[in-house]
């Protein structure tokens, strides 16, 4: 289920964390860090809620506003929870062309979710995203920060049925064209043009 | 820099914006997103045009020629150009008459009405819409767009004051540019991105003094002003262009009215002055004006009641009152904001009833002109070296955005043939500022002190110890030079530094160096170095010692021009004092010092009391004679800003029955004792003030003239003034809220809350005081009623308390053990 | 070292040509090869040592020498861009690395980010010496999860050794990198719109001038390079100029990574020597089309698609032959469209693409590509349009071309313009008959 964030300051906790995250940057370059504390929440919450927004800013010496208009403008922080496995489809051209369209179809249906829908019990939400930058490996399905490459039904059914059970499988690292080592051979009579 | 625009042949300066160029050759571009004083951003692609230039041979270093026309070849940009973003190069060819650019032009307005709801007939805009003109004079007349355009919120309170129409956004961004860019309080951005892009904040309401501006520079109905949401259009609005007279800048002011009404304010344009910006304060603070027991007739006391009656019975009454009192026992005050041509009528009528007890208030105990070196607001903005002591911010709001300008170290834009730059290449958006250049010294945390690299919290009422203390180490530095060791004197001047005053010695040594170093050092003060005379004298000479000049910020608008123009009194040892026994009749304008318990006590039996006022109040509660005041919208005449310069008011089209400015009190006064007094009329006033001033003031232009400096002797130090109060636990503080109209300005109370009574937490603490409960506590004599609002900015020991005209800023007794809770009333902290 | 390349120098213009051999990507998919100690036994931070043996000014000129560059899609020339940094002030100075990797059709950052990191901060220890900048950044966009947490490994090991820090290997050189993960955003990829995102501000792009050389990051002077930019030039470095620039053609010199996907027997990254046709890239190594193809996109969905026909593919891959065609060599990512898939469907994805990620900043890309050209898509496909509609999407691209604030506008509409010019048919057919040329079909065969 959702854990509703307490009213403890994230960041209270967690110096640590937070000096080696401010740390990184420059002392001139402080607002730099707002990137990476907003991305700290969202990783752990799923979402950044306003009484986080409110803290992030108080550390950043910005107003919430501020903080409010630069993590509403990516689309990778949200303002609401997200499921535990965040199922997003990459429906750009190369994964369209690879069928996008049909593995969303696929799991509108077996979750019985529309995009950008989160299940009752929390577990899964799902979302058609923009290119994820592996066009040659498409289609792809990233579950939270993980991609699954060249995912076909069967691949799905064995995901979904994994994710039920809680476990995030290790994906496949597909690696194709090249090096011969990997991906399909080169069609025979091509070799030795 | 030679260029051609169209036809025309230019010579402009380096760095010139084509946009600007463009207008200065008299031809027209539209744009959106550019804005006068503001960083040019290219986003609304409206300003497009075709732009081309000659090019240098890379070998030769030769004009590549036009082998047709021998001329230098004309390379054009292969895309039409933004014009605010591009710079001019010498040579260089603008064409914004040709089919392309026009084609552009009418794209660019396309677009931008695709989300545009075009409900122009119900908007307050329409008609002074910059959209709407230049959709009619660059669009097609025709939309292509069939689809449903984006539904918003369409009447969102970003604020008390500010209402939002979402729908009608064209997302140029001047208004979340503005508050960064000017203000520097970033309480508006736009939100998610792309064609779901808006405006919003995450503040409650929009925290900023000065937030209303982006109601004047939103190009569209999306940011309206909501005084005056749906009260009129534009054409129908009587326009005045007069001058502030809520705090001692000067700011240029615009006042809309219709049917004898305020509707709106908004800022006017002095360069000079406040650029085209005005605080909050200034712009909602304007509907007491209109509220409904304004005093519209004259009112004689007949049988213990106020009885209306003729102007001309009044004043019989008033005429055979004062006959009856020895003329030397007759006190005149009028309020600090009154103009120079109701100085001259209350000096006339003083002359004319012989007493020497004449007086302006609140008048603060030192002079409040400045000495040799008067600091212009552009000095301000130009300045490398700033020490401020006080709170500009409230005391002269402007002065706090000319501050913020010389952080950018942008001097002010020469005007060009169309006026202020539009687009002025020089600034961009998040500029570095530098705030090292600013030192401000303050009991309290001040709005200011945000901007300020250094900032110093004396004890209240402590700024003398600390002048004297910079002043004395400032000497003994000079010594030090002269000295065989140069370096052990300076060691040795600094030994006797006392941290007790505020600051350490490295950062006295650091705050003079920065003074020393800089090239156009300004010292600026306020009410609290005001009210001790030994801080005054101390600020005076330590800017001597360090070369500064100096901008003093008096205590209301026009203190500054009465102590010029000598509504003073003439013995060195009175001041305007209500509570005086010697005095046996007071005519007072504007003035309620009967709030005071003690005073109202005092009036009870004196021979005449004459108030002129616009609204009824505790003093009109016992007055004999009760005069119809305007306000100061409706005054014609002129005041002298902080920094010296002569400024016209001009009166707007209120409807207030008979009421008059106090020339109007002298002409009557005279007509009833058959005397033609001087300054009985805002024309009698002038001539008398031309002689003294050699200024005609029917003829001051618009953005005003700077008056030469007063001789030192035209300084009104020498009285005392009004009960000097040095000693108490409440500071009073500047506000630039006007607490006496707060009551009736509903707009502005929401946005603002009520007067506040501000104390470090633990005092809250340690008293039982909760945020937000309203009290009534004495500060010094007068009941305030005030709501609490703990703040770890304010020192533990002191109280902050809002200054009325008739409670100064400076230290005042405070009764805790009289504060009396206000049962259940609680009331929003702002 | 860096003796200019004269045009009869017989260049490599083929992958089939025996002296050509994949280098960047060599280590790509090799199991432990993103250690360290893996890189190091190859010959690792050598070419980083001979470059900080050299002074700063002979290393931007041995890049120059090479020819090598831009991989970011603009092909701009890396050493004349390092050599638009001013002489050093004593102010910080930036060499950023864009790993934004968002154009639709690309992906060959990600794999090189993923399984030969050290290549990377390499490649980044060369250009800081060579603009003099003592930090790098390195901007990976937000899903590249994999790709930060092995440069973040790397980053470790590297400073745990001396390689990043002070004074790195051992010279008096300092030099140490910041990594920085977007967060979903296509338009960071835009360099001057990165450096707003990595400070945290919106990533809205800035006004040019000035130049990121001017005031780039935190307003400091600033060079940013793509990833396969920088990690080029270790091989630059290590082989020389000569090497580099012997591979391409005159105009393109240097080894680039066709990345293609779509309908391909064998979609996949291939590096490749510049100059080479795309029919060897499609057919050679990507196992040619599966089924009749009608069009193929060179370089990145932004770049305007070609007919599939002898002449284009024929073409080689290289920045002026693109050009000439109308089109980009852009990223290298092809993507290869086949005959049945309409098009009007693939340029709404297209479209909606850009739609979705234009920032939102200047007029004419907010209203005209994120709000009024998906509508006009949605309604033809929806069989609601008209003839005329085709005429008005046609004429709303021209006026956005050239007109908004950065490229992205034109990233949307020169595609949708020259699918009209090739395929105004499917267009009008489907304006007419309401349903479309080629239906959509089930292509999620695996
Ligand atoms: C809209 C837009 C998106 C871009 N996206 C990327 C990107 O994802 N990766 C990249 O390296 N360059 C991208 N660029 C190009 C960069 O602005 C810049 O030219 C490049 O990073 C420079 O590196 P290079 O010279 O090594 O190519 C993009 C440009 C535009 C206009
Ligand atoms: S609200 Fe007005 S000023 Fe602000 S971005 Fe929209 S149109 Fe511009
Ligand atoms: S782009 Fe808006 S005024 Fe130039």
């Amino acid at each position: 289920m959702i854990e509703l964030q307490t009213a403890r300051p994230f960041f209270e906790d967690k110096p640590e964390l937070l000096q080696e995250i401010l740390g990184r940057y420059p002392d001139y370059g402080r607002r730099s860090a707002l990137m990476p504390l907003l991305w700290e929440v969202q990783r752990a919450e799923r979402y950044v809620s306003e009484a986080r927004i409110a803290e992030i800013a108080d550390i950043l010496d910005l107003t919430a506003t501020e903080v409010r208009g630069v993590m509403s403008f990516y689309s990778t922080y949200h303002g609401e929870p997200v499921g535990r496995y965040h199922l997003q489809v990459c429906a750009t051209l190369s994964c369209k062309l690879a069928g996008a369209d049909q593995l969303t179809d696929y799991l509108e249906d077996t979750l019985g979710l529309v995009p950008g829908e989160t299940d009752a019990e929390g577990r899964f939400s799902l979302q058609k995203v923009e290119c994820l930058g592996s066009c040659t490996t498409a289609p792809v399905l990233q579950v939270n920060d993980t991609y699954y490459e060249r995912v076909g039904r069967a691949d799905v059914d064995a995901l979904l049925a994994a994710m039920k059970e809680d476990v995030l499988p290790e994906p496949a690292r597909v690696r194709a064209g090249d090096n011969e080592r990997y991906g399909p051979a080169a069609p025979a009579g091509e070799e030795d043009a | 820099m030679k260029i051609h625009v169209n036809d025309v042949p230019l010579d402009v300066a380096p760095g010139t914006s084509v946009i600007d160029a463009v207008f200065a050759a008299g031809y027209d571009v539209p744009y959106f997103c550019s804005q006068e004083y503001m960083s040019p951003i290219g986003a609304c692609r409206m300003c497009l045009a075709r732009v081309g230039a000659p090019r240098k041979d890379r070998a030769t270093g030769e004009w590549i020629l036009d082998e047709a026309t021998g001329d230098a070849k004309i390379f054009w940009f292969p895309n039409p150009m933004a014009t605010c973003t591009t710079q001019v190069m010498e040579g260089m060819v603008v064409d914004t008459l040709s089919k392309e650019v026009k084609r552009a032009q009418n794209g660019m307005v396309e677009f931008t009405l695709v989300n545009h709801p075009l409900d122009c007939p119900t908007c307050d805009k329409g008609g002074a819409c910059e959209l709407q003109d230049r959709a009619y004079e660059y669009g097609t007349g025709e939309s292509r767009f069939v689809f449903d355009k984006r539904h918003q919120e369409k009447h969102h309170a970003l604020s008390e004051a500010i209402t939002l129409d979402r729908e009608r956004c064209i997302h140029c961004k001047r208004c979340v540019r503005y508050f960064e860019e000017v203000p520097g309080d970033e309480v508006l951005d736009f939100i998610e991105r792309g064609g779901h892009t808006y405006i919003g904040t995450l503040e409650d309401g929009l925290p900023s003094p000065f937030s209303g501006n982006i109601t004047d520079i939103c190009p569209v109905g999306a940011l309206l002003d909501s005084t005056s949401r749906f009260r009129g259009r534009n054409w129908e609005y009587h326009h005045t262009d007069t001058t502030s007279l809520d705090d001692p800048s000067g700011a240029a002011l615009r006042i809309d009215a219709r049917t004898g009404r305020i509707e709106r304010i908004k800022a006017g344009l002095n360069d000079e002055v406040n650029k085209t910006w005005i605080d909050d304060g200034t712009r909602f603070g304007h509907e007491y004006a209109d509220h409904a027991d304004r005093i519209t007739l004259p009112m004689v006391r007949k049988d213990g009641r106020l009885e209306p009656v003729a102007w001309s019975e009044a004043m019989r009454v008033v005429r055979d009152k004062l006959g009856g009192v020895d003329g030397t026992k007759v006190g005149v005050a009028i309020r600090a904001d009154a103009t120079l041509e109701e100085g001259v009528a209350a000096q006339a009528l003083a002359a004319h009833l012989g007493t020497g007890r004449l007086d302006h208030a609140p008048r603060p105990a030192a002079s409040v002109l400045p000495g040799g070196a008067p600091a212009t607001l552009r000095d301000v903005a130009t300045s490398d070296g700033l020490l401020v002591l006080g709170d500009p911010t409230h005391e002269a709001a402007i002065v706090d955005l000319r501050i913020k300008d010389a952080l950018k170290g942008v001097p002010p834009a020469d005007l060009l043939p169309h006026g202020v730059p539009i687009a002025d290449l020089r600034l961009t958006e998040r500029m570095p500022r530098k705030t090292e250049i600013l030192t401000v010294v303050a009991p309290y945390r001040t709005d200011l002190m945000k901007h300020a690299g250094r900032t110093v919290t004396p004890p209240a009422g402590g700024e003398g110890a600390l002048l004297r203390a910079l002043l004395a180490l400032a000497h003994a530095r000079t010594e030090a030079q002269g000295a065989s060791d140069p370096g052990k004197a300076a060691d040795a001047a600094l030994a006797g530094w006392d941290d007790a005053v505020g600051m350490s010695a490295a950062d006295a040594a650091a705050l003079l160096d920065a003074l020393a170093a800089a090239e156009a050092p300004v010292l600026i003060w306020g009410g609290f170095v005001s009210a001790d005379p030994d801080a005054d004298a101390a600020a005076r000479a330590l800017a001597t010692a360090v070369g500064a000049k100096t901008l003093i910020l008096g205590p209301m608008a026009n203190a500054a021009g009465l102590e010029r123009i000598g509504v003073l009194p003439s013995h060195e040892r009175y001041a305007y004092d209500p509570a005086s026994s010697e005095v046996r009749a007071w005519i007072l304008g504007d003035l309620d010092p009967a709030q005071d318990p003690t005073v109202a006590k005092r009036f009870a039996d004196l021979d005449a009391l004459i108030v002129h006022a616009a609204f009824e109040n505790a003093t009109t509660a016992l007055a004999d004679v009760v005069l119809p005041a305007v306000t100061g919208y409706e005054k014609e005449g002129s005041t002298l800003n902080a920094e010296g310069r002569l400024l016209p008011v001009r009166a707007a089209p209120v409807e207030a029955g008979a009421a008059t400015d106090f020339t109007g009190v002298v002409k009557a006064y005279g007509e009833a004792a058959g005397e033609r007094l001087e300054g009985r009329s805002v024309r009698s006033a002038r001539r008398v003030l031309k002689k003294r001033l050699d200024v005609d003031l029917a003829e001051l232009p618009d953005d005003g003239r700077l008056l030469p400096p007063a001789p030192a002797a035209a300084r009104g130090a020498r009285a005392l003034p009004a009960r000097r109060a040095a000693t108490g636990s409440a500071l009073v503080v500047p506000s630039l809220v006007r607490i006496e109209h707060l009551d009736r300005n509903p707009t502005l109370l929401r946005e603002h809350g009520g007067p506040t009574l501000r104390m470090h937490p633990s005092d809250a603490h340690a008293h039982g005081l909760t945020r937000g409960e309203v009290v009534t506590v004495p500060v010094g004599g007068i009941p305030r009623r005030l709501v609490v609002a703990p703040d770890d900015g304010v020192p533990e020991g002191t109280w902050l308390v809002p200054t009325l005209p008739d409670q100064p800023v400076g230290l005042h007794p405070l009764d805790l053990d009289a504060l009396r809770r206000e049962r259940g009333e609680t009331a929003e902290v702002a | 070292m860096s003796g200019a390349v004269t045009d009869t120098v017989d260049r490599i213009t083929s992958r089939r040509d025996p002296r050509f051999e994949v280098t960047l990507y060599a280590y790509v998919g090799v199991e432990g090869a993103h250690t360290l100690d893996a890189y190091l036994e190859r010959g690792g931070y050598d070419a980083a040592r001979r470059a900080l043996a050299m002074e700063p000014g002979e290393v931007v000129d041995l890049v120059k020498a090479s020819g090598l560059r831009g991989r970011g899609g603009a092909g701009f020339p890396a050493g004349v861009k390092w050599s638009f940094m001013p002489p050093p002030d004593g102010r910080d100075r930036y060499v950023v690395c864009n790993a934004d990797e968002s154009e639709p059709g690309s992906c060959k950052d990600r794999y090189l980010m993923e399984d030969d990191p050290h290549q990377l901060i390499e490649g980044m220890m060369i250009a800081g010496h060579a603009i003099q900048a003592t930090t790098g950044v390195i901007y990976v966009r937000g899903e590249y999860h994999h790709a930060y947490e092995r440069l973040r490994a790397a980053m470790e090991e590297a400073r745990a050794r001396g390689i990043l820090g002070r004074g790195v290997l051992g010279t008096d050189v300092d030099f140490d990198l910041i990594l920085h993960r977007g967060a979903g955003a296509y338009i960071c990829g835009e360099e001057t719109a990165l450096m707003n995102s990595f400070e945290g501000l919106r990533a809205n792009p800035r006004l040019k001038p000035p130049f990121p050389a001017q005031a780039g990051v935190y307003g400091r002077p600033t060079t940013i390079n793509n990833v396969t930019t920088l990690a080029s030039v270790v091989h630059v470095v290590a082989k020389g100029a000569d090497w580099f620039a012997a591979m391409g053609t005159d105009d393109s010199k240097g080894i680039h990574h066709a990345q293609v996907s779509g309908a391909v027997a064998r979609p996949g990254v291939f590096e490749v020597p510049l100059g080479i046709t795309y029919r060897e890239i499609i057919h050679d190594l990507a196992g040619g089309p599966v089924g009749p193809a009608k069009a193929f996109i060179p370089g990145g969905t932004s770049c305007p698609l070609l007919p599939f026909d002898d002449a284009h593919l024929d073409l080689p891959m290289e920045y002026a032959a693109m050009a000439n065609a109308g089109t980009m060599m852009g990223t290298g990512g092809v993507i290869v469209i086949p005959q049945d898939q309409c098009i009007v469907d693939a340029m709404y994805n297209v479209v909606r693409f850009y739609a979705h990620e234009s920032c939102g900043k200047c007029t004419p890309c907010r209203e005209g590509v994120a709000t009024w050209l998906p509508k006009m898509y949605q309604k033809l496909l929806a069989g609601l349009g008209t003839p005329e509609d085709v005429d008005l999407i046609e004429d709303m691209v021209k006026n956005l071309r050239g007109t908004a604030f950065c490229p992205l506008a034109d990233a949307a509409a020169w595609p949708v313009q020259k699918s009209l010019e090739l395929f105004r048919d499917e267009y009008e057919y489907l304006a007419h008959h309401g349903t479309p040329m080629y239906p959509a079909k089930d292509r999620w065969s695996a």
